[in-house]
């Protein structure tokens, strides 16, 4: 499997006062196409800030990341924009969506900005919530939702661009057992079928070990371990790292 | 994301917060309406202005005068006289002839280039008598030319004289209602009784009379150029006139022989065969040792005099709009305190800086146009009201109503995309602060 993302001593240094926290301190990672990845760690463990980078969201201190042979420190910030927009789809724990809209609208937004026209935009958006089970919740705003249900509008809009790439911040962090479970199904479902990459962050073992192909702990910004999780998801890393 | 879109997205941001909204909007129609308000009393007032100025006065014309003004002179009178002061009466330059208005005169006057007409502004002293009344004035002999130009483009009731011989006069609609307050009009065809004095008979002065017909009513205008145009409370022929001022010259002349009195006029009017010609004319009028000054001239005075009241009024009506630009700041910058975490979502989801900025700068300019048309409009409106006071206290005194507010087109353009342009700069700020958010920050903000 073709690399995606790649991390060469990734650093990420912020300033707080005097003292410099060190959220992200030389981290080397290799994603590939097609992987479900669980980052698993505490909070300040800097998984959420590496997720960020990724994103595309925060520039990093030092150390080199490339998506798609792309490297994102080089970026303008239009660039990363760009990159945000047809690169990755980011799903957050708070879901994220703007109150004052309803389901479908959310979804159409992120078309919105990517220049879809108005039929095009609407059409898609109805057709990604029915395939996320919200056929008849298309003109409900957030607060009308159920946690579950915002998360599904949330993911429809992450795959609004069908970027190759989702990130996914605690996904379920915000959500009860059952639903987490039918959360987690739609991702690995997407993982599977739609072949999208799947970098998960968490802080709850049991799920990633569950769930992905691979877990990376980090701790203090650095990664302390990785783990090839005996899976029945097809794509499987069995050549180690490519040259 | 395209323009359509951006404008939908900040029309729906607008609705979002309608109060504040319509107030920040209601805040820039007040601005606007106190600028277009103030532009539209200065438009107003030069329209008025010009027009009567227009109405009274003509523009190929010159009005010459004796001499260059000598101190001393002004002050015995008879020769001051309202456009002195205008910026054609050059002061006395040593060396220059000093000139009497002679018939001599109005005659090398008339042979200059592009003269068409000259007439002395020539008035007698009359005595009027009509229905056992009787009263002194001075009768003012109006030439032909006049006819249909200046005071005489409109004649309310009758028509002008015929002819330069006709036993004829026009009254001023004051003098007419003096006579008949309640219709003036029916002065018409009556015969006032002129009685003037002529050469004496054996030392005893004689009076000749001279029954006139009233043949028209002019409207007179109150215009600093009435005078020279030749409107008086009674008016007859240029013929007549001359005929009347021959006799009393003649009556003088035997009363206290001896004194030589050349005939002098206190001013006459060239007209040109074309306004272009008006300043070489002038020119030449004045090196002739005359003062001459032009409607022109003075036109072009009032013009900057109105230049200066327009600036000073939009000085004084832009306050409310600086004021109004400043809520519409705060309104912007509320709302972007209050979108933080939308704004972050864009940024996340694909937004770039400029698609946020376009969303906030289309809302600041949707404030501004909607708060500028309902600033004219409102603008409008209070204009009106205070027109229509003002108009009953001029009538009141006496004085003829009309429109003190113009709002013409180029006004009401003008005051809506300055309204936008305002809007703009006042929106600029915000949304360039609303571009730079970082969007982590952003989305950790509740």
């Amino acid at each position: 499997m073709a690399v995606l993302l790649e991390t060469r001593d990734l650093a990420k240094h912020y300033r707080m006062g005097a003292a410099t926290v060190r959220a992200l301190d030389g981290v080397s990672l290799q994603v590939r196409q097609g992987e479900f990845l669980g980052l698993l760690g505490t909070s300040g463990s800097g998984k959420s800030t590496l997720l960020n980078l990724i994103a595309g969201l925060d520039r990093a201190t030092a150390g080199s990341l490339r998506i798609f042979d792309q490297d994102l420190a080089a970026m303008s910030s239009l660039e990363l924009t760009l990159h945000r927009r047809r690169n990755v789809g980011i799903i957050f724990q708070s879901f994220n969506l703007v109150s004052t809209m309803s389901a479908a609208e959310n979804v159409a937004l992120a078309m919105m900005f990517a220049g879809a026209a108005r039929d095009a935009r609407q059409r898609e958006a109805a057709h990604l919530l029915e395939a996320m089970g919200l056929a008849g919740r298309q003109h409900h705003r957030p607060r009308e939702l159920s946690g579950g249900e915002q998360q599904r509008v949330a993911i429809a809009r992450a795959l609004a661009n069908k970027p190759h790439l989702l990130l996914a911040d605690e996904p379920t962090g915000n959500l009860d057992s059952r639903t987490t479970r039918e959360i987690m199904e739609l991702l690995k479902d997407l993982n599977q079928r739609e072949g999208k990459t799947i970098i998960m962050v968490t802080h709850d073992p049991a799920l990633a070990e569950q769930y992905a192909h691979r877990i990376v702990t980090l701790l203090d910004g650095a990664v302390v371990s990785e783990r090839v999780i005996a899976s029945d998801s097809p794509p499987r890393d069995r050549t180690g790292a490519d040259a | 994301m395209t323009l359509r879109d951006a404008l939908a997205l900040a029309l729906r941001n607008l609705r979002q917060a309608k109060l504040r909204s319509f107030l920040t909007m209601l805040g820039v129609a007040i601005g606007i309406a106190s600028l277009a308000g103030m532009v539209s009393l200065g438009v107003g007032l030069q329209d008025q202005f010009v027009g009567r100025f227009t109405r009274s006065a003509m523009f190929d014309s010159i009005t010459v005068l004796p001499g260059a003004d000598r101190p001393g002179v002004m002050m015995g009178g008879g020769r001051a006289g309202f456009g002195r002061r205008g910026r054609g009466t050059a002061p006395a330059v040593s060396g220059r002839p000093e000139r009497d208005i002679t018939d001599d005169a109005l005659k090398e006057l008339a042979a200059l280039p592009d003269v068409r007409e000259v007439y002395p502004n020539l008035r007698v002293p009359v005595e009027i008598t009509f229905g056992g009344e009787s009263e002194f004035t001075a009768a003012a002999a109006v030439p032909m030319g006049v006819r249909g130009e200046g005071a005489f483009q409109a004649i309310p009731y009758g028509r002008f004289f015929e002819n330069d011989s006709e036993t004829a006069c026009m009254l001023s609609l004051d003098m007419a209602k003096r006579m008949n307050e309640k219709a003036p009009g029916s002065m018409i065809g009556k015969a006032l009784t002129l009685h003037y004095p002529t050469a004496p008979v054996n030392g005893v002065p004689q009076r000749a009379e001279l029954s006139c017909p009233v043949v028209g009513i002019v409207e007179r205008e109150t215009g600093p150029f009435a005078a020279a145009a030749g409107v008086a409370p009674v008016m007859i022929t240029m013929g007549k006139g001359r005929e009347i001022y021959q006799a009393g010259a003649v009556a003088a002349q035997a009363m206290a022989p001896g004194v030589i009195r050349p005939r002098t006029y206190q001013a006459a009017v060239v007209r040109l065969t074309r306004p272009q010609s008006t300043q070489d004319v002038e020119d030449r009028i004045k090196s002739m040792g005359f003062s001459a000054y032009s409607v022109s001239d003075a036109m072009q005075g009032a013009k900057r005099a109105f230049i200066i009241l327009d600036i000073v009024l939009s000085l004084i009506g832009s306050i409310a709009l600086a004021v109004s630009s400043l809520g519409i700041m705060n309104t912007m910058v509320m709302s972007i305190l209050e979108r933080t975490r939308e704004i972050g979502i864009m940024k996340a989801i694909g937004g770039s800086d400029g698609d946020i900025r376009r969303i906030f700068l289309i809302e600041a300019s949707a404030i501004g146009l909607l708060g500028g048309v309902a600033g004219v409009v409102l603008g409008w409106v209070v204009g009106r009201a205070i027109n229509f006071g003002a108009n009953i206290y001029i009538e009141q005194q006496g004085g003829t109503p009309g429109n003190l507010f113009s709002l013409p087109f180029w006004l009401i353009g003008g005051a809506i995309g300055f309204s936008i342009a305002v809007s703009l700069i006042a929106g600029s700020y915000p949304a360039a602060r609303a571009a730079r958010l970082d969007p982590i920050q952003a989305l950790r903000h509740d």
